[in-house]
C-alpha cells in the first residue's frame, strides 16, 4: 500500500499545487525572516562599532590631554575631566563591554530586543544600577519580531494545519472514502501513510528551501554544521508534533470544518496561550521586587553611610595597609571616601540583589519546569540558545559586566589612594572586556519531543474506537 | 439477487456485508467468513460500486484503477490495466483523462474495472442504475451477465424493476429491514414483479 500511496500522493500534491504552493511560501516567508533576523545583527553589530569607535576618538582625546599635562602645558579642559587623576578616567573614558552576537544569532531574537549588547560601566556607578534594559516600542514587544523563529514556531504549524487537516474528511465529503474502505486496508494506516507522506514532503520542502535560503542570503550553513543540523531536527521534530496532532484529529473528529476549527483550537492553546499563561503566573507567584524600592533603599543607605564617611574611610585603609605605606601626601578627597563606602553599600544590598536574583531563578525553573507543557515553549527556548539570545545567554553577559565593572573599579584604586597621576604609561595596562561566549544550545529536546510526537500517534493507533469509524463510513 | 423498497435498509444491508457497522444482532456472512470478524479477510473477496462513485478527480482511469487495485495489494502492468479497463467497456480515449471529466456512467465502468482487477467474487452494487440514460443502463446490464458467467455473485440494490427482471436470477423485496419477498425471475413476468412489489408496499402501509 506505501508505494502506492507515495506514488499518488505525490501526483495529487503536484496536480493539487500543494507542492508548488508550499515551495513559494516558505521560501518567502524564510527568506523574509532570514533577511529581518540579519538587518537585526547587523544593527547590533554597528551599535556595537559605534561604542567601540567613540571610545577611541574619546581614547585619544585623553592621550593628547595626558601628553600636553605631562609636558606641563595648559589644557582648557574643566579641572576634574583631565585624565592625570584616575577617576577622571575610571569616570569618563568607561571601557565598552559589548556581546557581540553568535553566527546563528539571525535565527531568533530571543531576549534581544530587551537588553542592550553592551554597556559602559563607571568606576563609580554600582552593580545594579547598571541599565541593561533596551528602550524598545511597546509595539514591536507586542507583535515580536518577524525571526525565523517566529516563522517556525507560529506559521509553519498553521501551513501543517491548512496542509492535512482534511486529509481523512475530504475523503469522505468528496465520497471517495467508502470505495477506499471497501478495499482490504485499515484506515488508521491509510492516514498514517498519507500524513506521513505529507510530513515527508514537507520536512524536504523545509530542508531545501531553508538551506537555499541560507545561501542566497550568503550564509554558509555547513560553517556551523552542529547548529545548522540542530535547527533542521528541530523543526522536523516541531513539524512532527504538528502532524501527530493532525492525525489524532482526523480520526476523532469529523468533518472538514470540525477538524479545522479543533486544530487552530489546540494552535492557539499551544503558541498562544499556554506560553503567555505561564509567564503571567511565574509573574504573579515570583514577582520581581520592585526597581524604585531597590533604589531608595539605596539612596538611603547612601545617606547613612555618608554621615560615617570618615569612620569608613578609616576602617577601610586599616584594612589596606598598603595605600598607607606608598603615599607621602596622605591627601583625601571626596573620592577616597566615596570609593571606601561604596564597597560598604554594596554589601548591605547584597541581600536585595540576592532577593532578586533568586526570585528571577525561581520564575526560571517555574517556566522550566512546566515547559513540556507546550511544545512551542521548547522549541522557541531551544532556538533562542542557538541563536545565543536566551535569557541564560543574557544572563551570563550581566554577570560577566558585573564582573568587568569590578575588575575596573578595583584597577583605580592603587592610583586613587596611592595618590598616584594617570600616566601615557599606564593607558595599555587598563583592562578591557571580552566577551565570553558560552553555548547553552542543547539538543537534548529533541528526541524527547520526537517521543512525545511518535506516542501521540501510537495514542491514535490503539485509541481510535471502531465506533467512531462507523459514524464516518455509514453515512451515505 | 437484486433488492429494492424505499426506506428499505438496502444500503444499511450492504454496509453491513462491508462491515462498516455492526450488526445489532445476527451476522454477515462472506464465503463463510464471520465479515464482522475477518473485516479485511472478506473485503479481499468483495468489490464494492456505491450509488454515486467517486473516484480521485485529479487522477486518470488508468491511475485510479492503479491506485486501488495497488493499495489493496495487486500490483498490475500497464497492459493489465488497459485490458482490464476495455473489458469494463470504457471508450478507450478516456483512459488517459482526469476522473473530473467523467460522467456517473464512466466512473461506474471504471469501478467494475476495479472489481475486475481485484478478482472478487463477490460484488455489491448499490442503486448503479439510478441517473444512467438508458443506453448506459443496457450496456452495464450487460456488463453485469458477463460477469455473472465468470462466476461473479452480485449483490444489487435497486429502484429499477425492470433491470432487475433483466439482470438478476433471485429478487427480494425488502422493507423497513426485512425480506418480505423472495422470487425467482425466470418464473415471473415484469407486470407480476411490479404487483408483488406494490403489494408489499401497501402491507407496509397497512401496517402503519
Amino acid at each position: 500500500m506505501l508505494s502506492y500511496n507515495f506514488k499518488y500522493e505525490l501526483k495529487l500534491l503536484l496536480r493539487s499545487r500543494w507542492i508548488q504552493l508550499l515551495s513559494i511560501v516558505l521560501l518567502l516567508l524564510f527568506s523574509f525572516s532570514t533577511y529581518n533576523g540579519l538587518q537585526k545583527v547587523e544593527k547590533r553589530k554597528k551599535d556595537i562599532a559605534d561604542a567601540h569607535l567613540e571610545v577611541k576618538e574619546n581614547d585619544e582625546m585623553m592621550l593628547k590631554l595626558l601628553d600636553s599635562v605631562e609636558r606641563g602645558m595648559q589644557v582648557s579642559a574643566s579641572r576634574w575631566t583631565i585624565p592625570t587623576q584616575p577617576m577622571a578616567v575610571g569616570n569618563y573614558h568607561p571601557r565598552v563591554a559589548a556581546m557581540d552576537p553568535q553566527p546563528m544569532t539571525f535565527i531568533a531574537t530571543g531576549q534581544g530586543d530587551l537588553f542592550t549588547h553592551y554597556v559602559k560601566p563607571k568606576v563609580s556607578g554600582d552593580d545594579f544600577t547598571l541599565n541593561f534594559a533596551e528602550m524598545t516600542s511597546p509595539v514591536q514587544l507586542l507583535f515580536g519580531s518577524f525571526d525565523l523563529a517566529f516563522v517556525i514556531i507560529y506559521l509553519l504549524p498553521l501551513l501543517i494545519i491548512a496542509f492535512s487537516y482534511n486529509v481523512l474528511s475530504a475523503e469522505r465529503e468528496s465520497g471517495s472514502l467508502r470505495l477506499l474502505a471497501s478495499q482490504p486496508i485499515g484506515i488508521q494506516t491509510w492516514v498514517l501513510q498519507k500524513l506521513g507522506l505529507r510530513f515527508f514532503w514537507l520536512s524536504i520542502l523545509v530542508i531545501f528551501t531553508l538551506t537555499l535560503v541560507f545561501f542566497i542570503v550568503g550564509i554558509n550553513p555547513f560553517s556551523q554544521v552542529t547548529l545548522f543540523f540542530g535547527l533542521l531536527a528541530l523543526v522536523i521534530t516541531y513539524m512532527l508534533f504538528w502532524f501527530a496532532l493532525t492525525f489524532l484529529v482526523n480520526l476523532w473528529v469529523g468533518s472538514s470544518s470540525k477538524n479545522a476549527v479543533v486544530l487552530l483550537g489546540l494552535w492557539v492553546v499551544f503558541v498562544l496561550l499556554v506560553p503567555s499563561m505561564l509567564n503571567q503566573l511565574g509573574n504573579t507567584l515570583y514577582p520581581m521586587p520592585s526597581r524604585t524600592i531597590m533604589i531608595n533603599e539605596m539612596r538611603t543607605l547612601k545617606a547613612e553611610v555618608a554621615e560615617r564617611q570618615d569612620e569608613i574611610l578609616d576602617n577601610y585603609l586599616r584594612d589596606h595597609p598598603e595605600y598607607a605605606i606608598n603615599d607621602s601626601t596622605q591627601f583625601r578627597g571626596f573620592y577616597h571616601r566615596y570609593m571606601a563606602s561604596q564597597k560598604l553599600v554594596k554589601e548591605e544590598l547584597s541581600p536585595l540583589i540576592n532577593a532578586y536574583e533568586d526570585q528571577l531563578k525561581k520564575q526560571q525553573s517555574w517556566v522550566a519546569s512546566f515547559k513540556w507543557v507546550s511544545p512551542s515553549i521548547i522549541v522557541q527556548e531551544s532556538l533562542n540558545q542557538m541563536a545565543g539570545t536566551s535569557t541564560q545567554d543574557y544572563e551570563s553577559f550581566r554577570k560577566q559586566v558585573i564582573a568587568f565593572a569590578g575588575i575596573w573599579r578595583e584597577h583605580f584604586l592603587p592610583f586613587l589612594y596611592n595618590n598616584q597621576d594617570f600616566s601615557q604609561n599606564d593607558y595599555a595596562d587598563l583592562p578591557k572586556f571580552q566577551y565570553e561566549q558560552k553555548s547553552f544550545a542543547t539538543f537534548g529536546v529533541i528526541p524527547i519531543l520526537f517521543l512525545i510526537s511518535i506516542g501521540l500517534f501510537a495514542v491514535g493507533f490503539l485509541f481510535s474506537n471502531q465506533t467512531k469509524k462507523e459514524g464516518i463510513l455509514a453515512s451515505n | 439477487m437484486p433488492f429494492r423498497g424505499k426506506r428499505s435498509r438496502k444500503t444499511t444491508t450492504i454496509n453491513l456485508l462491508l462491515g462498516f457497522i455492526e450488526p445489532s444482532s445476527g451476522s454477515a456472512f462472506i464465503n463463510q467468513l464471520n465479515v464482522h470478524e475477518n473485516i479485511k479477510a472478506t473485503k479481499r473477496f468483495l468489490a464494492y460500486i456505491p450509488e454515486n462513485l467517486m473516484l480521485y478527480p485529479n487522477l486518470t482511469a488508468i491511475e485510479n484503477l492503479d491506485y486501488f487495485s495497488g493499495i489493496a495489494g495487486k500490483k498490475l502492468s500497464k497492459s493489465q490495466l488497459v485490458d482490464f479497463l476495455e473489458e469494463s467497456g470504457l471508450q478507450s480515449d478516456a483512459f488517459e483523462k482526469r476522473i473530473s471529466s467523467f460522467s456517473k456512467g464512466m466512473r461506474q465502468k471504471v469501478g467494475i474495472a476495479i472489481a475486475l482487477a481485484k478478482d472478487a467474487k463477490v460484488l455489491l452494487l448499490d442503486e448503479p442504475t439510478s441517473g444512467l440514460d438508458p443506453k448506459a443502463s443496457n450496456e452495464f446490464g450487460l456488463l453485469l451477465q458477463k460477469l455473472r458467467t465468470k462466476g461473479v455473485a452480485t449483490l444489487m440494490a435497486t429502484h429499477d424493476l425492470f433491470r432487475a427482471k433483466e439482470v438478476a436470477t433471485h429478487i427480494g423485496i425488502m422493507n423497513g429491514g426485512q425480506l418480505k419477498q423472495e422470487l425467482v425471475a425466470a418464473d415471473i413476468t415484469l407486470q407480476e414483479l411490479e404487483k408483488a412489489y406494490l403489494n408489499t408496499m401497501e402491507y407496509k402501509e397497512l401496517v402503519l
